[in-house]
């Protein structure tokens, strides 16, 4: 097979989404914000990137939101993840390798229950207005 | 410097994005002799005095974290292309954008592994912004490109587990595309 094109990727999501409507019966959905600044680059937060995509696709969770943001002044706890289940906290977790992002999504956003040992609470005091 | 040559890209790119640019081209071509990164933007660039500044690591414009010294993805650009024998290049003018240029040796012993481009590609596009941002990918003479415009249209939003899943393998596919024998 030779390289995926536009079109092929357009399908390939058509097919999805139509699974997905079927299975999403709960509304709203929950988000992952990572932290992609130059700390947590540099503490190598691509690898939770890359486990957070794997875990949800592989539990057939699509509809979970993934998005980006710069440092949230917890570099000393790079790579940092903030979480919003509807109905749960909000939260901050440290340290979270490919390891710890595969524990978030099993425990966190599909079992509704706290990684408790990875939370770091808030943003800094100095990032929230 | 940073871990990977694609760890840089990411963060030189996301200077772009956070100089509000609203057209990016992000250029990566490899070849046995050369390993060329260009990352062209028309964000609100830089004049003289100010990339002069930036590139200390020590310094910072403060606008997002007031009480940091710090701002090392400028300095860890030069490092890298200091410490290998390449060339780093930024041409920036106030209002109408920044130009970076890394050219490294990609036989160079101090060289950091080049990384994981389907992820950094994937990450990147999915970064939400106001903008564009062209992909232009070539190694061993055979390449592909492709604009986030295009993708977001494709699936519909780049922001959800499912269709980042898909984006991921379609770089997938395109980057074991073009590396097929060439290495």
């Amino acid at each position: 097979m030779g390289k995926m094109t536009l079109e092929e990727l357009r399908k390939l999501r058509e097919t999805k989404k139509s699974e997905m409507i079927q299975r999403d019966s709960e509304g709203k959905s929950a988000q992952i914000i990572i932290g992609m600044g130059t700390c947590g680059i540099a503490a190598g937060v691509k690898d939770a990137f890359d486990a957070f995509l794997d875990e949800l696709n592989s539990h057939g969770v699509q509809d979970t939101k993934i998005t980006q943001t710069g440092c949230m002044g917890l570099c000393f706890s790079e790579p940092t993840v903030e979480v919003a289940v509807p109905g749960m906290p909000r939260v901050v977790y440290g340290n979270v390798d490919g390891a710890v992002a595969r524990r978030i999504v099993r425990e966190h956003i599909i079992g509704k229950a706290l990684v408790s040992d990875h939370i770091f609470d808030k943003p800094a005091a100095d990032i929230i207005k | 410097m940073h871990a990977t040559i694609c760890d840089l890209i990411t963060d030189l790119v996301q200077n772009s994005i956070e100089a509000a640019a609203t057209e990016i081209t992000l250029r990566v071509e490899q070849s046995k002799a050369k390993l060329g990164i260009v990352i062209a933007d028309n964000g609100k660039g830089m004049d003289a005095a100010t990339l002069e500044k930036a590139k200390d690591p020590f310094w910072t414009d403060g606008l997002k974290h007031k009480h940091r010294k710090v701002g090392l993805g400028l300095p860890f650009l030069f490092q890298t292309a200091e410490a290998t024998g390449g060339v780093a290049r930024i041409v920036s003018e106030a209002g109408i954008g920044t130009t970076v240029t890394l050219d490294l040796d990609p036989a160079h012993v101090d060289l950091p592994a080049f990384g994981n481009f389907a992820t950094t590609a994937t990450a990147l596009m999915g970064y939400g912004f106001d903008g564009n941002l062209v992909i232009e990918r070539r190694a061993g003479g055979k390449g592909y490109a492709v604009a986030r415009n295009e993708l977001a249209e494709a699936l519909g939003g780049l922001d959800d587990a499912g269709g980042m899943g898909l984006l991921k393998r379609f770089f997938e596919e395109n980057e074991k595309e073009i590396n097929q024998g060439s290495n």
